[in-house]
């Protein structure tokens, strides 16, 4: 360690950081704007200036190293000037429309000219026009709102290795973009929605279907119909001032029954499902000679990624639909009959920590005869919207159970919304399947955690099963290539598109540390722990949905409803 | 593959290249096309063929183009369905859709796609509608 002096104070370093990372560690506040935590410096938009004794000029804290002995004011009069000047040359050519903004109160930008106290317009510039992508059905773009900061680039090339926007032109001509300018539904982005929680501005929001909501709850015809994923309900709190990693499943199901939904049921009902028909469908693959590794289905980013990127590995995955498209499926395709409703009248809204959900309930793949399985899918944030305009106050809610019969879930399918808890379901449910047994010990801790992969081998009575849990895509790249290489030692691998899984997903809250992504993953883990049933095959409604209509995992019915194929993808129209 | 054999299908868009590609693509699913690239070639065809469902681009010589064809394609064949495929959002910044009761009643569209779209997305809204 060395020893460096902040604003007259003493301060650990270690030796090559730069000096952003020591004054964080210090507890010391330097507003950033195109810094990303765990990336190298890109020194690109110079809010992070800090004055170093004997230096002529000020340096940017994140790419600049310590030295023994260094001075350094972070805010000194100059240091404070010259980031009052850069948000203001930002400001003179961002549109002046803060209060129709998605981001309006929750905007990097907005904040740091409140914090700075930028109060005139000391500069008038051409403000850009460019042109609103509204094409996709997850991500808007609206790159006259860019401030050119790069961390939705960065993230989307370095984390997630997808690279579907970078830079293009020059100078004052610079803007973010797809290849050759199109719009983001035909490029090979993947919808993950990463770069909207990296967009300090709202030049990157997710394309909401707010509206189709209200206008279905408002239409006396339609039976409105709600599934929520795992890991809203442990996320939902932090956006009504509810520390992070509390559960307000109950609450949260209230909510929604005052928003007017008729039904609501609790999509960790078709994880379970998802896990009895896959762990069937890798102990199939596994004595049959299908393709191995096995990949997981149920992340709707990570399988357009193989579509785009890795087609040769697309019989390696699981023909099941994910959880999401299970519930839709039963819903519409089982449940509507049984209850004597015309599936034409159903509107089934998803509530998602996943922008990807969009782009995926819009598959043709997705439904029968022109009816969508899905038919709206609103990310956790905009639960949160619609709640609040509606004026629902979430500490007086009534707290409310999902409806029969996809109310019932296990913890099983409870901990899918965390990376590395499909397979911890998986290896619970196979171990039973393969022995009569359960686990001993059900919790599975080699698959827990936030790293980008894990990996183990687990014992299911005589058989030696290699595993590996994967979040994020980048990391997901990393393991093709080896499988691409030749590594064989893999027979099932578990891959999320979002680092951390569902819980970090692009749905979720905008601008949150990852002390909430660990707070939302301990709240699943402690829900499991004090589970009353932790296993998707002791679920008594999935095991009468099979008793009562879909007979067995991979039987016909189950083909009908709950599998698909994915196909690589081809653009010719645009 | 769905299979829309002895199905006609009306498209109207300025932009051959997309025109082309979509004639390309629909004639796979067993359409048989009819195309125009002007409001009013668009208009005669209204008049002179009965299709099974039409896809109308928003601007076009005059910049609510589309919307026109909708109405005269819903006053002379109420029961065909329409499509409105239109990049205006970027265009002009300018948001439509059909989403509400009171949104249909003057675009008289039964769906709205935002451009650039891909193929899958109209052939499952044909799905749809037809």
């Amino acid at each position: 360690m060395i020893e460096i002096e902040v604003n007259g104070r003493t301060v650990e370093a270690e030796p090559g950081e730069m000096i952003l990372h020591a004054l964080q560690r210090a507890g010391v506040k330097v507003p950033t704007l195109c810094h990303i935590e765990d990336l190298a410096a890109s020194g690109a938009c110079r809010i992070c200036v800090v004055e170093v004794e004997g230096r002529p000029g000020l340096v940017p804290s994140c790419a600049f190293p310590v030295a023994p002995g260094m001075k350094v004011r972070t805010h000194s009069q100059r240091a404070v000037a010259a980031r009052q000047t850069i948000v203001e040359l930002l400001l003179a050519n961002h549109p002046d429309d803060c209060l129709y903004c998605i981001r309006n109160g929750n905007c990097r930008l907005q904040g740091l000219a409140e914090e700075l106290g930028v109060r005139q317009r000391r500069y008038v510039g051409m403000k850009d026009e460019y042109k609103l992508d509204i094409s996709s059905p997850s991500i808007v773009r609206d790159p006259s709102k860019c401030i050119l900061c790069g961390r939705c680039v960065r993230v989307c090339e370095e984390v997630q290795a997808v690279g579907a926007i970078d830079f293009i032109g020059r100078g004052s001509q610079a803007t973010v973009g797809t290849a050759f300018n199109e719009g983001l539904n035909v490029s090979s982005c993947v919808n993950c929605g990463q770069c909207i929680k990296a967009c300090p501005t709202g030049a990157l929001a997710e394309k909401t279907y707010i509206r189709e909501v209200l206008a279905a709850l408002q239409d006396p015809e339609m039976v409105v119909v709600a599934q929520h994923a795992p890991a809203v309900s442990v996320t939902l709190g932090e956006l009504f001032g509810v520390a992070p990693g509390t559960d307000i499943d109950g609450v949260m199901v209230g909510a929604l029954r005052q928003l007017g939904f008729d039904y609501v049921f609790d999509t960790s009902f078709t994880a379970d499902l998802t896990i009895m028909e896959e762990t069937s469908e890798l102990i199939h693959r596994i004595q049959g000679g299908g393709a191995l590794p096995m990949l997981t289905s149920c992340s709707p980013g990570w399988v357009k990624f193989i579509e785009e990127f890795y087609p040769e590995f697309l019989p390696n995955v699981s023909t099941c639909k994910s959880p999401q498209q299970m519930m839709g499926a039963v819903i519409k395709r089982f449940w509507a009959e049984r209850m004597g409703i015309d599936p034409g009248r159903v509107f089934s809204v998803s509530i998602m920590p996943c922008t990807a959900k969009k782009f995926e309930a819009e598959r043709p793949e997705m439904g029968e005869e022109g009816l969508a399985d899905v038919d709206a899918v609103l990310t956790t944030r905009e639960l949160a919207q619609v709640i609040r305009q509606r004026g629902l106050d979430m500490a007086a809610a009534q707290a409310d159970t999902a409806d029969t019969p996809f109310g019932e879930r296990s913890t099983a399918g409870k901990i899918f919304g965390a990376t590395g808890g499909v397979m911890e379901a998986a290896v619970r449910t196979a171990h039973y399947m393969l022995t009569g047994r359960e686990l001993d010990d059900l919790a599975i801790p080699v698959l827990r955690g936030l790293e980008g992969r894990k990996e183990a081998t687990v014992k299911i009575g005589p058989t030696e099963v290699g595993v590996a849990v994967v979040s994020g895509l980048g990391n997901a790249r990393t393991l093709l290539d080896e499988l691409r290489d030749g590594r064989r030692d893999l027979h099932f691998i578990e891959v999320m598109a979002c680092p951390g899984g569902c819980i970090s997903g692009g749905g979720q809250p905008i601008d949150v540390d990852l002390s909430a992504v660990r707070g939302r993953m301990q709240a699943l883990y402690t829900l499991d722990a004090g589970g009353k049933m932790r296993t998707s095959h002791a679920n008594a409604s999935v095991l009468r949905l099979y008793e009562e209509f879909l007979g067995e995992p991979l039987g016909h019915k189950s083909h009908e409803l709950l599998h698909t194929h994915y196909a690589a993808r081809e653009e010719v129209v645009r | 593959m769905a299979d829309f054999t002895g199905k006609s299908i009306l498209l109207v868009d300025d932009d051959v290249d997309l025109l082309t590609g979509l004639v390309f693509q629909l004639k796979r699913l067993g359409f048989d096309t009819v195309t125009a690239e002007t409001q009013r070639d668009g208009e005669r065809l209204i008049d002179e063929t009965t299709p099974d469902i039409a896809v109308f681009d928003l601007m076009l010589e005059h910049l609510d183009a589309g919307f026109t064809l909708c109405h005269r394609m819903k006053r002379k064949h109420p029961g065909t369905p329409v499509i409105l495929l239109t990049g205006v959002t970027a265009e002009t910044g300018l948001e439509f859709d059909t989403v509400t009761a009171d949104e249909r009643s003057w675009v008289k569209a039964d769906a709205m796609l935002a451009k650039p779209i891909r193929f899958e997305q109209l052939q499952r809204e044909i799905e749809r509608l037809l």
